[in-house]
């Protein structure tokens, strides 16, 4: 079990810290993509399998194949040919990244931990479950959310149709 | 005596199971062996078996005999075909992208090798009987995108950067429809979970009777193929499906007299067996899904539950072969308008008429039901396809026609 954990977060830094790193755009976007599949699996772990496949369908099926579009739509951004621009940028981000670290790491170390206790036992993971609740506390949000993606996907229509029209 | 020969290999499974009950590390390696090792050997040979039938169908189609060579009617040809694709050479383009085009086949094998995993394949068994199967199966497929756009990215051919454009443009869209009719299915069983869907496709109190007519018929009526929705669905679902293994018509990916075979152009020898390989283990896995959804599953009368569901998936793959030999392949814009414009709205509308049926099934039973969804459920759908199919007619050209690129 740890040890799977272990294996899946190294995966998963690794994943990050290459996306960063990489001077090749798509090399970037394809470690983004390894860091997410470490985060399904860690999912999966968690018996979370819902949420560990959502994770794989929205963001290595969608959210990945929306930046591999990003990047071939955008000119002379492929291959090796990015230069990365120097700047002070980095100074507060990792002082801002440390006050993170600081904020929540050292807290939660210095706070006694209560033991571990094992919930398989009374543990119900499926999706019936996860339906219930989107339903019937949460049906609100829910169908805010709906309503907002509707809209979102009416105005997608509407931006595409008069930008054809446009250039006719 | 039905399902007998599921049970058999249930009881013959946990027997070896029990064999290790002293070691339960072992006894989990055990366990994910005998639940993965048989599956995937057997979907090989599947694999292996409709190479040749593909050849043999389309040999027809065509009027000419096929592979006759090797073994009797050619059976040992897929064999002759390995051995040839292993003794290949192996050439990478020197400007590749090395690693990336390494892993691009190993790549595309994980979700077809996965989504055969998700299969309930007989009584009981299925390799990962997750309670979110079905949504899992459409997650792990969407991988398959991933590969095939890095397989072109990493050519540095143009032919194979086009072939992995229009696959990931068809894929992203296909999805849509594809999962939209599933959702169909998953309403009415209640579940995600593929032996439930299959429990849902059968009727209980016909099997439970007695009356061996109504046995017989209980195993096959219940199929939610024979529902109006669910005969919509099931050829809403299909159509997506060939569009999401790259089947022809929807081959344009790989459309090999346009683009050179796409993501394939610059993969030899074994790797592109396995880019093969993992094309019609993919395609066996929808098909398995279409078989799950809307066939019936393992459930059929007489024979056991694994016979049947071999039956029904290569009786999908012969539907396969047979629309391969058939029709042409589309062009690029009108493979993307008949996604969006066509599917997807017929899709919704069929979800709209699933909630009605469903209501009415629960109000009325179920015969009033049936009827009522053939006449107005289906009518409407019909209306509405009639109706979408005018309003994407393109506008009458007058005068001559014009290229941009092309004289």
């Amino acid at each position: 079990m740890s040890i799977t954990f272990f294996i899946l977060a190294t995966i998963a830094i690794l994943g990050g810290v290459l996306a960063i790193t990489l001077r090749n755009v798509i090399h970037a976007v394809f470690s983004v993509l390894l860091f997410f599949s470490a985060i399904a699996g860690l999912f999966l772990l968690l018996l979370a399998e819902f949420i560990a496949a959502v994770q794989i369908l929205v963001y290595i099926g969608s959210v990945g194949i929306l930046m591999l579009f990003a990047i071939m739509l955008t000119t002379k951004v492929m291959g090796d040919t990015t230069k990365t621009v120097h700047s002070r940028g980095w100074i507060w981000g990792a002082i801002s990244v440390t006050a993170l670290l600081l904020g929540v790491l050292v807290p939660f170390i210095s706070t006694p931990q209560p033991e571990a206790v094992s919930i398989l036992s009374n543990f119900d993971p499926s999706v019936k479950q996860l339906g219930l609740v989107l339903m019937d506390p949460y049906f609100a949000s829910v169908g805010v959310i709906a309503l907002l993606l509707t809209a979102g996907l009416i105005g997608a229509v509407v931006a595409a149709s008069s930008a054809s029209e446009a250039t006719e | 005596m039905n399902n007998f020969f599921d049970h058999k290999i249930l009881e013959l499974g946990q027997w070896l199971e029990a064999l290790f009950n002293d070691v339960p590390s072992l006894k989990i390696v055990v366990h994910i062996v005998l639940s993965t090792l048989p599956l995937m050997l057997a979907f090989m040979g599947a694999f292996a078996f409709s190479t040749w039938l593909e050849r043999k169908g389309l040999a027809r189609i065509q009027n000419r005999p096929g592979p006759n060579r090797v073994g009797i009617f050619g059976l040992l040809q897929p064999l002759a075909d390995g051995i040839k694709m292993l003794m290949k050479e192996d050439i990478v383009p020197n400007q590749s992208d090395k690693l990336f085009h390494l892993m691009a086949p190993g790549l595309l094998m994980v979700p077809a090798m996965v989504g055969i995993g998700f299969l309930p394949i007989g009584d009981g068994l299925s390799a990962l009987p997750l309670d979110s199967a079905i949504l899992f199966f459409f997650a792990i497929g969407s991988m398959n995108t991933i590969a095939v756009f890095m397989a072109g990215w990493s050519s540095r051919n143009k032919y194979s950067l086009l072939g992995g454009m229009r696959a990931v443009a068809q894929m992203i869209s296909y999805e849509i429809p594809l999962v939209l009719s599933a959702v169909t299915v998953i309403m009415i069983a209640g579940s995600l979970n593929g032996q439930e869907i299959v429990a849902s496709q059968q009727i209980p109190s016909w099997i439970g009777s007695g009356n061996i007519i109504k046995e017989f018929f209980g195993q096959i009526l219940g199929w939610h193929i024979f529902k109006p929705w669910g005969f919509a669905g099931f050829i809403f679902f299909f159509i997506a499906a060939l569009a999401e293994a790259n089947r022809s018509p929807f081959d344009l990916p790989e459309a090999d007299s346009e683009i050179i075979a796409g993501h394939l152009t610059e993969y030899s020898g074994f790797k592109y067996a396995i880019f093969f390989i993992a094309e019609y283990i993919s395609a066996f896995a929808i098909a398995g899904i279409a078989v799950t959804l809307f066939l019936g599953g393992w459930s059929g009368p007489l024979l056991s539950g694994i016979p049947w569901f071999i039956i029904k998936l290569f009786s999908l793959f012969a539907v396969m072969i047979w629309i391969r030999g058939t029709l042409p392949r589309l062009r690029v814009d009108q493979l993307m308008g008949y996604a969006w414009k066509f599917l997807m709205p017929l899709a919704i509308l069929n979800i709209f008429v699933v909630g009605l049926y469903y209501f009415a099934e629960q109000q009325w039973g179920t015969m009033i039901a049936l009827i009522g969804g053939w006449i107005f459920g289906f009518g409407a759908l019909q209306l509405a396809a009639k109706g979408l199919s005018r309003l994407n007619k393109s506008p009458l050209l007058k005068g001559k026609r014009v290229y941009q690129f092309a004289e």
